[in-house]
């Protein structure tokens, strides 16, 4: 009766938590619409998006964050980029340009800053020099490019993107007739780059275009130049055009009047474009991935907490906590399924959620599976994987779109949804078991929870699951060569990301045998499974450093640190292991 | 002997030599940094003897002096792995029935060398193989073949050794995996087609071999072409003799790789005095010996060879040029044509320093040919990144009633005359297509195995797994 209302609570708390922050803040119909405004489509690097989903992607690339902090307030990204867009003199002021590095800031002019973010203002005057910089920077071989070479063009990509997408939405009516031809090459130049296509395939055209070129057609000038041609203007581009005129001037009305015409008649001319749209803003508001990882955090102490001072309690309550954090994950990971069109795998990004999520299922299992015997080693193991990748995920959602579309090469769903979700899962058993070896090192070492049953019992867990490491990289990997085999016909290539996956085999092999030969008992079995995560996030994370062929899809620089900080804190913890047994406060187990 | 036997009886020595393959594999991964993949390959893991680089461990910024590790290389680790492996099962999984059982189980091990042995002849495959929908059903039957063949061989097993049948199962797929790779490592063949539209080509260029090839064309009918193979370029200093030139060909230097051809008036005057006086391209290029490509960055060498020829009855010199693979307009994707024209005795030989060629042949004898009707490359809306790319082709065999036309595309490639077409690359504007063409004849033998571990070690783990949660109950 107590635990299910123990339970009951548990889950009501994870309700409330998950909702908070979905519903949108209030608008009244004389302010302007802009949560209607972030359900318009809009395509940016080759996919369908809500305006939403593109105006947060961007103010990410920019500084980070998915908000505008001024003075203290949070501004939407859907409100800082229209701003933006239309030329608002506030759009000046907004702190969005985050750059961290001093050499970069001291070259520049800058003044070092708590939070590292500037705005347009104060980098107007230095565009001059960032240009300079950053065109030496790109002349060099990538070899001869030093660190601040590299975020020089860090930055200056960042300014780049900022500006086209500012071109994109420019109202080329103004322009003078001399400049007229000059602006027409321009808008021709810009459309090879990234930007965003506002204007959808309608009656009068069929392509995703731009709204600066949209526009320019209907040119007074242009009009009279093209004499008898008469060009049809297009009336999504025009209307467009008279919402941010109305924004720039701050007639809510009559933005809110175009804003219902724009989407009335693209609702009546291509009805198509709003597929999805709504369920992916929804996704956007719910952040279902960073509120799990703390919900995980809150099951990771919990289960801590318990397990250390066996509190069974505790440690149920965290399990249930654990399940229903679990289910939004999983529930986000079939929406992104659902939004992208790809299996759930696909870069960097999703791999992280993806290792997240089963390694949290794997957790449940364990709990599952082990029952008393688990006394919330699942949770523990789970959960602090959960919490982890989610952060990790967090950190490399900062290129921009996770849902970006996929290289021909790589873009076939058999071998996204075979290869990859098995070694993904290969991946995550071995950091599982690495976890639980942790667990076992610290416990021994650290504390007297460590007994005979319990030594058995977590050498079983981690026997267990690196059996099944065994089996899914394996199988993942010899996938991949099938892949390979099949796209380019080569089965193995030793090619460095398939070398890590290999190592990741021979790593467990190796652990497996000197199991079997009887080279290693409980102590050894752990330290070793430690050693399988280092070998893992070599493989998953180092590879990419090495800025390698099409297996790289993934590269950042500050993984570099985070890597070096986890391999070498995963060999203190080894060490910490080695330390003689009669010093262990749980003595010889 | 008995000690020798012992030795290999050992865990500790499966132990002992993967560790040894992760350091090498480690050691590899690493200096592709800045060597060739193929490079690596050779020095490291097609290899008895791997010589690993120090400086390869450290970062390239450091000074490390230019020394080398020997190390046991991939074939040795193989070769031992595989006695070891074979040792361990002869003496400890004997077969443990007597009897029908016995005798049961003799017939499924050898129904399942035959399934085998079917898949990897490809016994009920069309001669001709595109698809024109997704790599899905594709890869799933050959999954499925794969499947068949592991069943039968873990029912045998299971017949022959009871509980111990999934160990001995996934034992004999390692095995079988690391066999078929080392017949890959000695037989596969790498080789290109570039095609412009509307263009026949009937030969391949082979990646890894090189020749010099002189075609003399004065003949009304037909033209006459005398090849010089890789292995007696790279015979630095001697002079090649070849029937059917009028001149003879010392080597002065083979070049593994050589820089982009550059004009001689922007080289520095110091290096230009070292640079040899050739006649042809050579006298106004500068064209020299280079490092080595990164693997890491997919570029491929350019090799060049540095030759002069003698009047073979007066034996005065005739030039000295560089050839080079520069020159070869299917190395730079049709970017230019360069041959290099030596005129001796009145005969103009137009001279190609060029990847091996071999001309297409079905495996019954009957030439045939590819023709590109059309390259398309589509690409994401708003962006420049590739969304697809697809070679639409003409095979035409007369010799084997062949005429098909097929769709080469990403991911999915055209099977025929035991070579696989893949879509690999395009010439500029695209104008044109780059096939990859690969003849691997134990292709089908990763999928075989892939399948056979799969279902031992599955089968092992659930066994033990199951025992352990029954006994914990």
């Amino acid at each position: 009766m107590r635990r299910s209302l123990i339970n009951l609570l548990v889950i009501g708390f994870a309700l409330w938590f998950f909702q908070s922050g979905v519903k949108p803040p209030m608008e009244a119909p004389s302010d302007f619409q802009l949560n209607a405004f972030g359900h318009l489509p809009v395509k940016f690097g080759g996919r369908k998006k809500p305006v939403d989903t593109f105006a947060r992607n961007l103010l990410t690339v920019l500084s980070d964050k998915q908000t505008v902090r001024l003075d203290g307030e949070k501004v939407s990204a859907v409100q800082w980029l229209l701003d933006s867009i239309c030329g608002r003199p506030a759009a000046l002021d907004y702190p969005v340009f985050r750059i961290e590095n001093l050499d970069v800031l001291s070259s520049l002019g800058l003044e070092e800053r708590p939070r590292f973010r500037y705005t347009y203002r104060d980098l107007l005057p230095h565009l001059g020099t960032l240009d300079t910089a950053a065109r030496s920077a790109f002349g060099k071989e990538d070899r001869q490019r030093d660190l601040y070479d590299k975020q020089i063009m860090k930055v200056a990509n960042k300014i780049y993107l900022f500006q086209n997408v500012l071109s994109a939405f420019e109202d080329p009516s103004g322009i003078p007739e001399e400049q007229l031809i000059a602006t027409a090459q321009r808008y021709m130049q810009l459309e090879n780059y990234s930007i965003p296509l506002i204007i959808p395939p309608n009656s009068g055209n069929p392509r995703w275009r731009p709204l600066m070129s949209s526009l320019l057609a209907t040119h007074p000038e242009l009009e009279q130049m093209m004499g008898n041609h008469k060009i049809v203007a297009d009336p999504l581009a025009q209307h467009m055009a008279a919402m941010l005129t109305a924004y720039r001037e701050g007639d809510a009305t009559r933005f809110n009047d175009e804003l219902m015409d724009y989407g009335r008649r693209l609702q009546s001319d291509n009805p198509a474009t709003f597929e999805k749209l709504s369920f992916e803003v929804f996704y956007n508001r719910l952040g279902a991935f960073m509120k799990s990882a703390q919900l995980y955090l809150i099951v990771f102490m919990l289960s801590l907490f318990g397990w250390l001072f066996r509190k069974e309690r505790l440690v149920d309550a965290a399990r249930t906590l654990m399940i229903f954090a679990f289910i939004p994950h999983t529930l986000a990971i079939v929406a992104r399924v659902f939004l992208s069109g790809y299996p759930p795998v696909t870069n960097l990004y999703s791999s992280a959620i993806f290792i997240g999520w089963a390694a949290v299922g794997a957790g449940i299992v364990i709990e599952l599976t082990f029952r008393k015997k688990a006394a919330g080693m699942g949770n523990l193991a789970g959960s602090i994987a959960g919490f982890l990748t989610l952060l990790v995920a967090h950190f490399l959602a900062g290129d921009g779109d996770t849902m970006e579309q996929m290289r021909a090469v790589l873009d076939t769903r058999f071998w996204l949804t075979t290869h990859v979700i098995t070694i993904t899962l290969g991946y995550m058993a071995t950091f599982v078991a690495g976890i639980v070896a942790v667990f076992y090192i610290f416990a021994g070492v650290l504390t007297r929870r460590l007994d005979e049953e319990t030594g058995e019992n977590l050498y079983r867990m981690m026997y267990s699951t690196i059996c099944f490491a065994l089996l899914l990289s394996f199988v993942g990997t010899v996938l991949g060569g099938l892949w390979a085999d099949d796209s380019w016909g080569r089965f193995w290539g030793w090619d460095p990301k398939e070398n890590g996956a290999l190592m990741i085999v021979i790593w467990n092999a190796i652990l497996l045998h000197a199991k079997y030969g009887k080279s290693i008992a409980r102590r050894g079995f752990a330290l070793m499974s430690v050693g399988g995560g280092i070998v893992t996030a070599w493989s998953w994370f180092g590879v990419n450093q090495l800025s390698v062929g099409l297996h790289s899809y993934g590269f950042t620089q500050s993984a570099s640190f985070w890597l070096m900080v986890f391999v070498l804190s995963q060999f203190a913890i080894i060490m910490l292991g080695l330390v003689p047994q009669r010093f262990w406060k749980s003595g010889r187990v | 002997m008995k000690r020798l036997v012992n030795f290999f009886l050992s865990l500790k020595l499966t132990v002992v030599l993967l560790s040894l393959s992760m350091v090498l594999i480690f050691a590899g991964t690493l200096a592709q940094v800045d060597q060739g993949i193929w490079t690596v390959m050779d020095q490291y893991f097609r290899c008895f003897l791997a010589e690993i680089d120090l400086h390869v461990f450290f970062p390239r910024s450091m000074n490390i002096p230019n020394l080398w590790i020997p190390f046991p290389g991939g074939f040795l680790i193989g070769w031992l792995l595989v006695i070891n492996l074979i040792t361990v099962h002869w003496a400890s999984f004997k077969v443990q029935t007597n009897g029908g059982r016995r005798i049961a189980g003799l017939v499924f091990m050898g129904l399942g060398v035959i399934v085998t042995l079917g898949v990897i002849l490809g016994w009920g495959v069309a001669p001709v193989a595109a698809t024109d929908s997704d790599a899905f059903w594709r890869v799933f039957l050959r999954l499925g073949r794969g499947t068949l063949a592991a069943v039968v061989l873990y029912i045998a097993c299971v017949l022959l050794y009871r509980k111990r049948a999934g160990m001995v199962l996934l034992h004999g797929g390692i095995l079988f995996l690391l066999v078929g790779e080392f017949a890959t490592a000695l037989c596969a063949v790498e080789a290109t087609m570039t095609i412009r539209e509307g263009e026949t080509v009937n030969f391949i260029d082979h990646s890894q071999k090189m020749e010099l090839a002189f075609i003399e064309t004065s003949h009304p009918d037909f033209d006459t072409t005398t090849v010089i193979p890789q292995r007696d370029l790279m015979k630095k200093g001697t002079t090649l003799h070849p029937a059917g030139l009028p001149f003879d060909i010392k080597i002065h230097r083979y070049m593994i790789n050589s820089n982009r051809p550059q004009p001689k008036e922007g080289i520095p005057e110091h290096i230009l005095a070292r640079y040899p006086q050739y006649e042809g391209y050579g006298s106004r290029l500068y064209v020299a010996e280079q490092s080595e490509v990164s693997g890491i960055k997919g570029l491929r060498n350019a090799p060049s060879v540095d030759v002069e020829l003698f009047d073979r009855t007066t034996g005065t010199s005739l030039g000295r040029y560089i050839l080079s693979l520069w020159f070869y307009p299917n190395f730079v994707n049709r970017t230019w044509d360069m041959p290099t024209q030596i005129t001796v005795d009145g005969k103009t030989y137009t001279t190609y320093f060029r990847f091996h060629r071999e001309y297409l042949k079905s495996p019954s004898g009957n030439p045939f040919s590819v023709t590109l009707h059309d390259f398309v490359h589509e690409k994401y809306e708003g962006t420049q990144m590739p969304k697809d790319f697809a070679s639409q082709i003409h095979l035409v065999n007369e010799g084997d009633n062949v005429d098909r036309e097929l769709r080469i595309w990403m991911n999915n490639p055209l099977r025929y005359a035991r070579r696989t077409f893949y879509q690999s690359g395009y010439l500029p504007d695209d104008s044109g297509t780059v096939l990859q063409v690969v003849r691997n004849d134990s292709w089908m033998i990763p999928y075989l195995s892939c399948m056979i571990v799969f279902v031992g070690m599955a089968a092992q783990f659930i066994q033990s797994l199951g025992r352990y949660i029954r006994r914990g109950v």
